[in-house]
């Protein structure tokens, strides 16, 4: 675009980063939270707060239930315009029951798929979850948020904006810029390894702030740039829906092939079977792996065709001691347990590709390298917000020489998404402790008005950072930064102390009986209290002191 | 990073080209892969993820490509002409495949 291609890259990584880095600040963050998302989910739902659990018998526990369950009013408006005319009262023809664990996970997740007559295509199927007790069968109440794996990881790869998918393209997108701006990083800075191993924290914040950009960038750079990838490459199937439209007579015939080779059936035969035994079909699928050399734990179970004479049950291992997730599937036909198929070892791009996924969705068991993740993750945020800040230092004397506002609308938006989603975060968390057990009639329920929270409070923020960032636009340090920072500090300092208050679960408990979910949620955000009153101190400090005049004419020559 | 020659739709009509252009061609690319992987006898999911690996890294390449390319023009012709070319060529060899599985 330019005369000159390093100009150039620099163009980009300036303005895409600036407009994207917004977005890529909210993935990155809830992406880090999303490493403990079921530790999150213990700390938010104090009636799950047990060990994890085996999955437990199917034949006494799990199929009474499932045959209990039926799509809730959200599912059902869903799918209505999906069909033609009104739909059932009950839905009738499970497609598919399936029940999901994992180590971390002390409750059992299962959803039942069922046909929609008149539906307008015939695959379409309509779906009711629950979340049991695995010990008891017991419900957990509709009401309650997993704030962790229902809220925050979804934030994390659409900032749970569903209509029409338009919040995984934004995440795509953004994951795409992020690659961009990692190359073009590389790419414009000319002394690259001399820059890496150079931080001068006591030199102008804007030297200092590009300093630590460059370090946060380059240090975790593998690891920026890995996950950005990897993230695209799970959605890729949304992105480009080649498969689903261009390919689908390809796709459809290898599916087709694939039921006669593997023996699964792909359809119902219309003929109704009952059903044999799966606790004796589990049994035999773990002798199998144990003979195999890989005894393990059954992490997903699923019945395909319930009810008719192609039913056949998958039982799929918990994939907790390597990085590919479920895997080593055996099936058996339904009706009389007898062995189908048993899955073939995976393919090298099977593996490779499992490999880069998997590494992504870590569902093993490696604690040391969650902590890594997190790490990695929120240095992903460091370098951004750092990145926000250097923009913001690098034209706000400038801006302010001219009277044009745009440094201050940028560091607005910078404060907004930096300390108003911990404001947010932990606005959500600090209600999830104090909202009643049940919301008084006329209210949403309980887990939408912590949704309300969390977003409300956000907008507070954003409104408070707007307000408060007027200095800017006069070439000064906003105090917003500073008053967003100790709002921090005491929300982090309020949510462990309410979970003591409301569950008597306080530190000294939890860590004495080594209950980590808890006690790993509460430590983290009394360190992210300690290191949010450290900021505020700093800015203060800042604030006061005067630029040297040295420095002013040091940025003059760098800008 | 300011420039006095940058206009508005400068920075729109690379902006296009980029996002686009390189969308319709990592399309063909991904199409033509499975297609081709799978005909020659690749697993069809192996040929779907390997096709998306190597096509997402294309998208990154011709996005940069777009922006740093002297001129515009040969690269929209490229990116979208070759993308078309590619989509067209997978859904010949999808009908090469079907007729004689038939």
């Amino acid at each position: 675009m330019f005369a000159n291609f390093r100009h150039t890259m620099a163009w980009l990584h300036t303005w895409f980063g600036l407009a994207l880095g917004l977005v890529l600040m909210v993935v990155f963050f809830f992406g880090s939270l999303s490493v403990f998302d079921r530790e999150i989910d213990r700390w938010a739902i104090p009636d799950t707060r047990y060990e994890p659990q085996p999955m437990p018998s199917f034949d006494k526990m799990l199929a009474p239930i499932f045959k209990d369950m039926q799509p809730d009013a959200a599912a059902r408006a869903m799918t209505a315009p999906l069909a033609d005319g009104p739909l059932p009262e009950r839905f009738d023809t499970p497609r598919s029951w399936g029940a999901y664990t994992t180590h971390r996970d002390p409750v059992l997740l299962l959803f039942a798929g069922y046909e929609v007559p008149h539906a307008k295509d015939h695959e379409t199927a309509i779906w009711a979850n629950r979340t049991v007790d695995p010990r008891t069968g017991e419900a957990l109440p509709v009401d309650r948020l997993k704030v962790g794996s229902e809220f925050f990881y979804p934030l994390h790869y659409s900032l749970t904006l569903d209509w029409k998918n338009i919040g995984y393209w934004i995440v795509g997108f953004s994951a795409l810029m992020m690659l961009m701006a990692l190359v073009t990083g590389v790419i414009m800075h000319r002394k690259f390894f001399r820059e890496l191993f150079t931080f001068r924290p006591h030199k102008s914040t804007q030297r200092s702030m590009l300093d630590l950009h460059n370090l946060t960038g380059v240090v975790a750079l593998p690891f920026h740039f890995f996950f950005a990838f990897t993230g695209l490459v799970i959605f890729a199937y949304i992105y480009f829906p080649v498969m689903h439209t261009q390919l689908t007579p390809l796709h459809d015939r290898h599916e087709q092939l694939e039921a006669k080779e593997t023996g699964l059936p792909h359809d119902r035969a219309g003929v109704a079977a009952p059903l044999a035994s799966v606790d004796a079909m589990v049994a035999e699928a773990q002798r199998r792996w144990a003979a195999k050399g890989m005894a393990g734990d059954v992490g997903y179970l699923n019945i395909q065709h319930v009810g008719d004479a192609n039913s056949y049950v998958s039982v799929y291992r918990a994939g907790t001691d390597r990085v590919q997730l479920a895997g080593e599937g055996i099936h058996f036909k339904a009706s009389t347990g007898e062995l189908l198929r048993e899955d073939p070892p995976p393919t090298v791009v099977a593996r490779i590709n499992e490999f880069l996924t998997g590494l992504h969705l870590q569902h093993f068991k490696h604690w040391l390298l969650r902590w890594l993740y997190v790490l990695g993750g929120l240095s992903g945020c460091a370098c951004i917000a750092t990145g926000l800040f250097f923009f913001v230092e690098k034209r706000k004397r400038h801006h302010a020489k001219q009277g044009v506002s745009g440094a201050r609308i940028v560091d607005a938006l910078a404060v907004t998404v930096v300390t108003g989603m911990l404001v947010a975060t932990l606005s959500m968390l600090i209600a999830n402790r104090l909202l009643p057990d049940v919301m008084p009639a006329g209210w949403p329920l309980r887990g939408a008005m912590e949704k309300t929270i969390f977003w409300g409070s956000w907008l507070v923020a954003g409104a408070h950072a707007y307000l408060r960032t007027a200095a800017v636009a006069a070439g000064r340090l906003a105090p917003a930064w500073r008053e967003q920072c100790l709002a921090v500090a005491a929300l982090a300092v309020a949510a462990p102390l309410m979970n003591w208050i409301t569950t008597g679960d306080h530190l000294l408990r939890t860590i004495g009986s080594g209950y980590w979910p808890v006690a790993g949620a509460d430590l983290f955000m009394l360190a992210g209290a300690a290191l949010a009153v450290l900021a505020a101190r700093k800015l203060q400090q800042r604030a006061e002191r005067p630029l040297a005049v040295k420095n002013v004419a040091l940025e003059a020559k760098h800008a | 990073m300011t420039s006095t020659t940058l206009t508005h739709r400068h920075i729109a009509s690379r902006t296009a080209v980029a996002l686009l252009g390189g969308y319709v061609f990592t399309w063909g690319l991904i199409a033509l892969g499975v297609a081709l992987l799978y005909s020659a006898g690749m697993e069809f999911h192996d040929a779907e993820h390997l096709s998306y690996i190597v096509g997402l890294l294309a998208f990154l390449l011709a996005f940069l490509v777009a922006f740093a390319a002297r001129g515009l023009r040969r690269v929209a012709l490229v990116l979208v002409g070759g993308g078309a070319l590619m989509a067209a060529a997978a859904s010949w060899v999808q009908g090469l495949i079907i007729a004689a599985g038939a």
